[in-house]
């Protein structure tokens, strides 16, 4: 699912990279850049501090790439990369405000997905959007990071520097946000009313 | 992250056919290009912080480089009457490099016909249909922005290249265009129905 997963690159361009070579590093950027910029984005809701992050992503890129051994996709080190900034700033936010990563949801009001009109119909790619930016900025993240980018609860977990459990609450109280979104057309392969719960 | 892994992930206050549809719904949510000035933020620091070569030797080595390929291009041309001839009637010693050189020269030819050729095929393709999905959109604009980059760094006459460099960013530019044409031919197929 993720969109890192899909964007190739020539060896060739990225031992260019390696030296330093300004053109192979555009066209890293241009291949990577939109991937990145929407996580950013999606992460902040605020476009110039996604640009800002975009910016310190392909800088670290640039200083770390001859240490880069191929051991992972070119596109899982950079969305590593861009996750850990993005975390990063998500994290001194909160710092700031002097709150912790779990006071987050004080800041979300109950029914916030009812409340901006959206409808039921899941493929309404808008009320999504819209149902996903009301979420507070650490369930948003972990959404993300879970469903579109594949990361486990314990990899999650890592990165957000809490517990398994924490990323395991987020998650399911985010889910319990956006179920209204969420009309199942095709109800065969569950019985009805079935709740998977797999620890 | 496999899908193994996953599966022992607590999918929690969902049923199975909810989470898919949010994980449907997820993603198909647009993609957004950052905006054009932040690639000249960043070459800017990054110039600032040393983290390119120096164009002096850049240049040098692309000048070593140059001639080189135009001394081998010489040799092709000095040798070729004899390459095409039979070694029995001229008793021609070919060098060792000169397959070498002659593959690199010939690749980069191949790799031009074939991007005539997707360019082609990519013309041949009915119009755009007026709807488009979003991220449809985005990918369409995101390659061809990708293959404009190439195409600048190809013809701009103040980048000097090696013969590896051309031949990388063509066969990078070749990959490009044949991933647009796919998509684009997807599109008219379905389109078509």
């Amino acid at each position: 699912m993720s969109k890192f997963a899909d964007i190739q690159i020539d060896g060739g361009i990225v031992k260019r990279a390696a030296r330093g070579d300004v053109r192979a590093h555009e066209i890293i950027y241009r291949a990577f850049a939109t991937p990145v910029y929407s996580i950013c984005l999606r992460f902040t809701k605020v476009p110039a501090h996604a640009e800002d992050l975009v910016q310190e992503t392909f800088i670290e890129v640039m200083r770390s790439i001859a240490r880069f051994r191929g051991e992972a996709s070119l596109g899982s080190w950079i969305r590593r990369i861009a996750v850990s900034k993005a975390l990063m700033f998500l994290r001194s936010a909160w710092t700031k405000r002097g709150q912790s990563l779990a006071d987050d949801w004080h800041d979300v009001t109950e029914g916030a997905v009812g409340d901006h009109g959206v409808s039921n119909h899941p493929d309404d790619a808008m009320d999504l959007d819209a149902a996903l930016a009301n979420l507070p900025d650490v369930a948003r993240a972990v959404v993300w990071l879970h469903d579109v980018e594949g990361y486990t609860h314990k990899e999650i977990a890592g990165l957000m520097g809490k517990t398994e459990s924490f990323s395991k609450s987020q998650l399911s109280r985010a889910y319990v946000r956006l179920r209204p979104m969420l009309e199942v057309t095709d109800n065969n392969s569950q019985p009805e009313g079935a709740v998977v719960r797999s620890y | 992250m496999s899908g193994d892994r996953k599966d022992e992930e607590m999918i929690c206050a969902l049923t199975a056919d909810e989470h898919r549809a949010l994980q449907r719904g997820l993603g198909q949510l647009a993609d957004t290009m950052p905006p054009r000035a932040v690639w000249h933020r960043i070459r800017e620091q990054a110039d600032a912080e040393g983290l390119f070569q120096k164009s002096g030797s850049t240049s040098r080595r692309f000048w070593f480089g140059g001639a080189g390929l135009a001394a081998a291009a010489l040799l092709v041309a000095v040798m070729l009457p004899g390459l095409i001839q039979t070694p029995e009637d001229t008793g021609i010693i070919v060098p060792q490099n000169l397959p070498t050189n002659t593959t690199e020269l010939s690749t980069l030819q191949t790799l031009m016909v074939q991007s005539r050729q997707l360019e082609s095929d990519l013309r041949s393709l009915p119009d755009e249909p007026r709807v488009m999905r979003a991220s449809t959109v985005a990918t369409i604009s995101d390659l061809e922005g990708r293959i404009a980059a190439i195409d600048y760094q190809l013809n701009d006459p103040d980048v000097k290249m090696t013969s590896d460099d051309r031949t990388l960013f063509w066969r990078e530019r070749v990959r490009l265009m044949n991933s647009l044409l796919q998509l684009r031919y997807a599109q008219a197929q379905r389109a078509a129905f």
